[in-house]
């Protein structure tokens, strides 16, 4: 067993412990002290479902909400969580039905409204965080491209997919974890990521020949 | 053609065999050991660019996810969880209605309330009264205006005993006229008289 699989099993019990004790403090009508248990959850989970919202939004508040939203939804619905699941697993199943749902809606809602232009704001923002970090303005463009690219070769993944190659690549969870969050068997979670992987580097070496193209461009 | 005849023919594996292997990788949790790969630099070195760019791939979106989720981000998202939290767990306040310094009620007492209802009723039975007479006059009339309206010969024969009895009184009415004349003892008058032209002196 490696080092982190051992941390991992740790942090396991004490997450089912913890929801298991927040559950009896709430069926006994303890309140403030189930809520000061469950900020144990809360403070180990954050940083991961942030980054799992961010990677299904690509935006920072939607994403800040829509983990807000799960932890409030898992903490009144804890009378329904089994323990035999690792709190982990079924807290990333709520995470990602609420930001699927999100999608949704912002996919209505993107339909019927016309985006705003990117205003002076934005190329303010953008001026500051480039001139505030230590890489260079250049490396920080070259940064901002390539997540871009990124971002738009993981977006035009099927939406199985996508989540498979998230949780699979950059959360780190089995075959047998991810097969739980999505509800679809190993078998097809390994097909899945197969795909998702062969798709990715197809778009990204696309994506790569067209910035190529565009920059031999410009310089001619 | 199969991946094994692909490998058959040109001696290494290809962008799809590879990720097959990551893949099965991933799936059995632990690093396995592919034979060809064992043997061919070539193979061992394209395996080792995939798994890089994929390593890359993940650094990069960790990095961008924590970038935007700073310390402080996460501390303001933690208060404002349990925030929402404790406003889920409060029971609902009732926010009382904005009352007055001096209730409404007690301005008006009971006597006052009687006399504006026994006004509004009155009105009411008046106004109802009214058209109740009214109908009952308008009722009482419908026979009269009946009777009035009479057949077309009756009120032919009618016709010619009132022009009758009109012209009777009208030479009634005129000599009466000239008899009161003739009487009339105004002197002052009687000049002005006789200047007047009459009916009877216009030429015919």
């Amino acid at each position: 067993m490696t080092g982190a699989q051992a941390a991992g099993f740790t942090g396991r019990e004490a997450d089912s412990s913890a929801a298991s004790a927040v559950k009896a403090l709430q069926g006994e009508g303890r309140h403030a002290e189930a809520r000061e248990r469950y900020a144990e959850l809360v403070g180990r989970h954050q940083r991961r479902a942030s980054r799992i919202a961010f990677h299904y939004m690509r935006d920072v508040a939607e994403a800040d909400e829509a983990v807000q939203d799960a932890f409030v939804k898992a903490y009144s619905h804890l009378s329904s969580f089994r323990e035999e699941l690792p709190f982990e697993v079924w807290f990333t199943r709520i995470l990602i039905n609420g930001c699927l749902d999100r999608i949704k809606a912002r996919t209505r809602r993107e339909r019927w409204i016309a985006p705003m232009p990117d205003g002076p704001a934005g190329e303010r923002d953008f001026a500051e965080r480039v001139a505030g970090r230590d890489p260079s303005p250049e490396d920080q463009l070259l940064a901002r491209e390539r997540r871009e690219r990124l971002a738009g070769a993981l977006a035009k993944l099927p939406e199985r997919q996508r989540s498979v190659f998230m949780l699979s690549h950059y959360e780190g969870c089995t075959s047998r974890e991810v097969s739980v969050v999505t509800g679809l068997n190993e078998s097809t979670v390994r097909v899945h990521l197969f795909r998702a992987i062969r798709k990715l580097r197809t778009l990204l070496a696309e994506g790569h020949a067209v910035a190529k193209v565009g920059k031999r461009r410009v310089h001619s | 053609m199969s991946i094994l005849n692909r490998l058959r023919l040109t001696g290494h594996l290809d962008d799809a065999r590879l990720t097959a292997i990551w893949t099965d990788a991933w799936a059995a949790g632990v690093r396995q050991t592919h034979r060809h790969l064992e043997s061919c630099p070539a193979c061992r070195a394209r395996f080792g660019e995939l798994s890089s760019s994929l390593e890359t791939i993940r650094v990069e979106a960790i990095t961008e996810a924590d970038e935007s989720f700073p310390a402080e981000r996460l501390a303001a998202q933690h208060a404002q969880i349990f925030r929402r939290l404790e406003a889920a767990e409060r029971p609902a306040r009732v926010i009382a209605f904005p009352r007055f310094a001096q209730p409404l009620t007690s301005r008006t007492s009971h006597a006052s309330r009687w006399i504006a209802a026994a006004a509004a009723a009155g009105l009411i039975v008046g106004v109802g009264v009214g058209q109740l007479m009214d109908l009952r006059h308008s009722l009482s009339m419908q026979p009269a205006a009946q009777a009035r309206v009479a057949p077309a010969s009756v009120s032919r024969g009618l016709d010619s005993r009132i022009q009758a009895v009109s012209a009777t009184r009208d030479e009634a009415f005129l000599s009466e006229l000239d008899a009161s004349l003739a009487r009339a003892a105004v002197p002052e008058l009687r000049a002005l008289d006789a200047f007047t032209p009459r009916a009877d002196d216009r030429p015919r």
